[in-house]
């Protein structure tokens, strides 16, 4: 009952903020944006256009801890490879989307490989170096007492390593499923050949500010309906390693 | 003279410039339990960990002839993800063996139990069951009793004990304790300060029953012990 009053005072002082400015192209009024999003839901091309940002969201996440994880996994082990492997990956965490987004425009042009590459190289960093957190956090006792009982690698990998990086891991998926959105509409807002991004490129175009906001509403309900699966998976995932009851 | 499970001879240990065990010489009969007595930072752990493979010495000799090590550590070392079977499968995978161990150390009724939910001494317990599952030829015991309290301790030890009467395996271990050192061991060796050497050794001539914190004769030995350690 709270959200529903709280989503209702947003709506008043959007309208409120809107008929003080009075300027359409800044700030249209909910009634035009709530046409808007009913006409852009009467059309089958936002349906595709979001699903095509859906499976790009969805294929960057599954790179991003294919390629992430295991790389952090090593990096968490090995200081040496830690070492080699740490300048490149700041470098990667600090080049500007615009730099690679020139990159990927000379590579193959307009279409969903660069926002998918743009996302990945965005959220990659973030999810290496939780991993190494949580490969380092790793009680060094147990490896002890594994070495100990000459416990078979692939066993100590499974019962002792995972458990200590599943939740660093799956934090980092948490914080990277609220970030992979806004990485995504930007970049097929820049290169992209569909998706809700690219549909808003257009809007701008014709200078439809309603369908803007329409479009924008959809993204923002995009992530947090993700947010709030990925939550729910994670849990039952996880729960295999909980510590305590 | 049985066999010997361990043969240390002129036996070193250095941190960098820090030596910490200065040419021990030390042998160790199968079905032994040896005590090794001495303070803190002496060596006594950094000695384990060369037996168990996870230190390596400096200098000197140190043959072993053991399959299977049980250690219990200081802290029990569980898996905080796994319950109590789990913990113990990881080292064994031998249900019915797990069984047996779990009755043996009175755990039964805990083995799906995560060990956030058990008291120090039942993770004690599980530190010990893990080491017997191996059906050890050594059992290491690194001041296993520090934490817990005289009850729980005593339990444990008394295990310990009618463990050892069954199955007669090889006890090397590490305490402070005066009392620990005479209910669990027959030979104690006194070492000195860092860097350690072993000083003497006593004799621990205790028949089952005397092997009682209150009897006469343990009190008798203890008192003789107390006394070996002042004059060092």
């Amino acid at each position: 009952m709270k959200t529903f009053w709280g989503i209702l005072l947003f709506l008043l002082g959007w309208q409120l903020l809107a008929m003080k400015l009075n300027a359409p192209l800044v700030l249209p009024t909910p009634y035009a944006t709530l046409f808007s999003l009913l006409e852009a839901f009467s059309n089958f091309e936002t349906f595709y256009a979001l699903w095509s940002t859906v499976w790009k969201g969805l294929m960057v996440l599954g790179l991003v801890i294919a390629v992430g994880v295991p790389i952090g996994f090593v990096m968490g082990l090995s200081d040496t490879v830690y070492g080699l492997m740490r300048p490149v990956i700041m470098v990667v965490q600090a080049v500007p989307v615009i730099s690679w987004l020139v990159l990927v425009i000379f590579l193959w042009g307009i279409g969903w490989k660069g926002p998918v590459l743009i996302s990945l190289l965005s959220l990659l960093p973030m999810v290496i170096f939780t991993t190494v957190s949580g490969v380092r956090n790793l009680d060094k006792t147990l490896v002890e007492m594994v070495t100990v009982y000459k416990v078979p690698k692939g066993k100590v990998f499974k019962e002792v390593y995972l458990g200590s990086i599943v939740p660093f891991v799956s934090a980092a998926v948490e914080v990277s499923v609220g970030d992979v959105w806004k990485v995504i509409l930007v970049s097929e807002y820049l290169c992209g050949s569909s998706g809700i991004g690219v549909l808003i490129s257009w809007a701008r175009q014709y200078v439809d500010v309603p369908r803007v906001y329409a479009l924008t509403i959809i993204a923002v309900a995009l992530g947090i309906a993700s947010e709030r699966l990925v939550k729910k998976f994670l849990g039952r995932i996880t729960k295999r390693w909980v510590t305590s009851s | 003279m049985g066999d010997i499970v361990l043969n240390a001879e002129k036996l070193e240990k250095k941190f960098d410039d820090l030596s910490v065990i200065d040419g021990w010489n030390l042998k160790v009969e199968k079905g032994e339990r040896v005590v090794l007595f001495g303070p803190s930072g002496c060596g006594k752990t950094t000695f384990l960990k060369i037996v168990a493979g996870l230190e390596e010495k400096s200098s000197g000799s140190l043959d072993i002839d053991y399959e299977r090590i049980g250690f219990v550590f200081q802290e029990p070392r569980l898996i905080p993800w796994r319950n109590v079977k789990r913990n113990l499968s990881v080292v064994l995978e031998d249900d019915e063996k797990i069984v047996q161990i779990l009755k043996k150390t009175r755990l039964e009724g805990f083995e799906f139990y995560l060990p956030s939910q058990l008291s120090g001494g039942m993770k004690q317990r599980v530190n010990l069951a893990r080491a017997l599952l191996v059906d050890p030829d050594l059992l290491v015991l690194d001041e296993p009793f520090g934490s817990l309290d005289l009850p729980i301790k005593l339990g444990i030890m008394q295990d310990i004990n009618s463990l050892w009467e069954a199955e007669k395996f090889t006890v090397l271990m590490v305490t402070h304790d005066v009392k620990e050192a005479l209910y669990l061991g027959n030979r104690v060796l006194l070492l000195s300060k860092r860097p350690s050497r072993v000083l003497k050794e006593f004799r621990v001539n205790l028949s089952r029953k005397e092997r009682n914190l209150s009897s006469p004769v343990f009190a008798t030995l203890e008192a003789q012990l107390i006394r070996e350690i002042l004059e060092l």
